[in-house]
């Protein structure tokens, strides 16, 4: 069997892997390598710097009992499932307007798509300018005549989390935005058509068979989306820089001030941990699934 | 052939014979990046310069210093050390005990450097016996910068206790100016709260409270009453300063907006940038105090470990350019803090740093010095940050005072 496959042709079939085996290398050495030294560190009684021991599950315990962590935590699954379901709503609709053949489509794609080429820092300061009761929307429209109208959420511990979510909202509704009309565009007209046939409405026929037909891309946008959300420290740093007193602590900004700023690099390597394991729970089980209908579709 | 071979020779000499002008390089890691910063350092490099050597600035800005911290550990984890760096707080103690600072007995010892500081400023530039930095300056973070027209107009004196202060806050409230200008960010929240913990209580109660973290008296009834003061504080404060910058709110006193701002005197730069001179435009004067005390805060650099003999001697031109008395005074009088050294005189600086002065000498004298909680020169950054997240949440929320000693107190447990 070996000897009458030519050289070229078992060239050409190492030749894949060849090529990806440096990036193969480098992802499992700076990720999982790296991973694993954070879980190491994070059994570890290190504090300003890295110590090699083994301490146990002392650090979680800490980490547990700190008060700004279960705010963080908090914090972060209520953005998260905002921030995503604002967003895929967003995105969903202005795609489908989109895709109705309108005039001035490529110009509206590019308005909606720029936020996203703003850094998360632009779109913090810029925020925190609009939402400051002093400065922003309520001074606005109390200048313009309604004198009681207030909008202090960012000043409020309880609400400001709901300034995260818009600015957040903002800068990636775009993004979702280019996904869905990518996937819309893959969508065979002959289906539209014959449903249209068949006697369906429109909402009927975007909501029953299109929708579900956006597999793919619902899985890109969420995975991307979760990945944003939990990435979001710039964002928050500059929009609130985790205030009003730790109301808008996310596990991000949380491991960054524990580990570099307050010396208890133990703990931040454990909140690390803890960050990693909830993004592994959600989004292992979701890829499996996705992954495995497709395997089964072909 | 010849002309090109003896061009290229001579050439490939001239970065020699630049070098033999230099005796060395100091290259150094600090996070002064502002326009006065910059200046002051100026003063410092250039002694070294007229000393011989030249200055590689690796100015690492932002994060109050964080950013810094974490280049020079990415260096020293590469075995890479700059010459020398700027610690703050326990930084210098904490590299100490790792090891990799050079000692600097030899230089003290011939120059008798440790006479010239005040007993308690040795705690951070001692690790055991061991001398580990130089400080070039001392900062004071208590004092209380008021409009003086808008004190005059509201007719308030200089207060001489807290609750006189709260008193006038309430004045010029009544007055419609803001009383306080201040920001929510949790650290200038925490200088008006270590204030009140230390002026209403003496530094012995703030030794023991925040210094020792003996759970007695941080669960005790000062504790409480220091939280109900602030809370008297927060009602001097407008509602839109949420997210404001300390400069900003320096800018609102110097405006006229608001009557007055508790923060570091590095705010008296701003003043004096607007043409505001001090007893005449503007006010500056210690958070009111039943006994004095002085809360300092300086800025250090030490050395690293080296082998090589003309390192070190590049040490020793910075070690000296650094504590040399003539640079101290020049530098102090850009960057707006009193000298390190306390036998620099401050006869030519403006009349609040000579007020500075004087309430050290007086301080020293009592035994009221004390490092400040807020830039970590009380508690180690562990401990000094719960009271960061404690008293900050306190401010912004209507939590009770005996929650928040409860948190306080749990917090503590926690972090040790």
């Amino acid at each position: 069997m070996r000897s009458t496959l030519s050289l070229k042709d078992r060239f050409s079939r190492w030749l894949p892997r060849l090529v990806l085996s440096p990036s193969l290398v480098a992802i499992i050495v700076g990720v999982y390598l790296f991973i694993a030294w954070t879980g190491w560190i994070s059994l570890s009684s290190s504090k300003m710097v890295p110590k090699y021991d083994f301490v146990g599950l002392e650090q979680y315990i800490r980490l547990w009992s700190t008060p700004r962590w279960e705010t963080a935590v908090a914090n972060l699954f209520v953005f998260t499932v905002l921030f995503l379901a604002i967003t895929i709503a967003i995105g969903l609709l202005i795609a489908i307007l989109l895709d109705q053949q309108i005039r001035a489509e490529g110009f509206l794609r590019a308005v909606y798509l720029y936020p996203m080429a703003l850094s998360f820092i632009v779109t913090g300061t810029a925020w925190k300018w609009i939402l400051n009761p002093d400065l922003g929307i309520e001074k606005v429209v109390n200048d313009l005549g309604w004198t009681g109208f207030v909008f202090d959420w960012i000043t409020r511990p309880e609400y400001a989390i709901y300034c995260v979510v818009i600015a957040a909202v903002w800068q990636s509704t775009g993004f979702a935005m280019a996904i869905f009309l990518a996937g819309l565009r893959g969508i065979d007209t002959s289906i539209i058509k014959a449903a249209q046939i068949e006697g369906a409405s429109l909402p009927r026929i975007y909501l029953n068979i299109i929708v579900p037909m956006l597999r793919p891309a619902f899985l890109s946008v969420i995975v991307l989306l979760s990945y944003i959300s939990i990435k979001s420290f710039d964002l928050v740093l500059a929009l609130t820089g985790g205030g009003p007193g730790n109301a808008t602590e996310m596990p991000s900004t949380f491991m960054f001030s524990a580990t570099f700023r307050r010396n208890q690099m133990g703990v931040g390597a454990a909140s690390a941990m803890m960050m990693l394991m909830t993004v592994a729970a959600i989004i292992i089980p979701y890829l499996y699934s996705e992954l495995k209908e497709a395997r089964n579709e072909h | 052939m010849k002309l090109i071979t003896l061009l290229a020779a001579s050439i490939s000499l001239l970065p020699v014979a630049a070098m033999a002008e230099s005796k060395g390089t100091v290259e150094g890691i600090h996070h002064w990046v502002s326009e006065s910063e910059v200046n002051a350092l100026k003063v410092i490099t250039d002694k070294l310069a007229s000393k011989g050597y030249t200055w590689q600035d690796s100015a690492v800005g932002g994060l109050s210093g964080a950013n810094a911290l974490q280049a020079l550990r990415t260096r020293l984890a590469a075995g890479n050390p700059p010459t020398t760096m700027q610690f703050l707080g326990y930084e210098g103690l904490d590299w100490a005990k790792e090891g990799v600072l050079r000692s600097l007995n030899d230089l003290y010892a011939k120059n008798g450097w440790d006479k010239a500081l005040a007993p308690q400023l040795l705690a951070f530039v001692k690790s055991d016996d061991t001398f580990i930095s130089l400080p070039i300056n001392m900062h004071r973070q208590n004092w209380v910068w008021a409009n003086k027209a808008v004190f005059d107009k509201a007719g308030i004196a200089e207060p001489k206790s807290w609750d006189e202060l709260i008193a006038a806050g309430d004045k010029l409230k009544a007055a419609g100016v803001v009383p306080l200008a201040i920001g929510d960010e949790p650290w200038q929240i925490l200088e008006v709260f270590e204030a009140i913990v230390t002026d209403v209580n003496g530094t012995e109660f703030y030794k023991k409270a925040v210094i020792d973290l003996d759970e007695a008296a941080l669960s005790s009834d000062q504790m409480v009453d220091a939280f109900d003061k602030l809370r008297k504080v927060r009602g001097l404060v407008d509602d839109g300063f949420t997210g404001r910058d300390w400069a900003v709110a320096t800018g609102m006193v110097a405006s006229g907006k608001a009557g007055m701002q508790i923060m570091g005197d590095w705010a008296k730069g701003e003043f004096l940038a607007k043409g505001m001179k001090p007893g005449e435009d503007f006010l500056c004067f210690p958070t009111p105090a039943a006994t004095a005390n002085f809360k300092f805060i300086i800025d250090a650099f030490g050395v690293f470990n080296n082998d090589d003999p003309a390192v070190i001697a590049a040490q020793d031109a910075w070690a000296e350019s650094i504590m040399d008395p003539e640079v101290q005074k020049n530098f102090n009088k850009i960057k707006g803090s009193i000298p390190a050294r306390s036998d620099v005189s401050v006869e030519d600086f403006d009349a609040c740093a000579k007020r500075s002065f004087a309430d050290r000498e007086a301080a020293v004298a009592s035994g009221n010095m004390v490092g400040g909680l807020t830039e970590g020169f009380a508690a180690p950054p562990q401990f000094s940050g719960v009271f960061s997240d404690v008293v900050g949440k306190f401010f912004v929320t209507d939590m009770s005072s005996k929650d928040a000693v409860q948190a306080l107190v749990d917090g503590i447990k926690n972090a040790r």
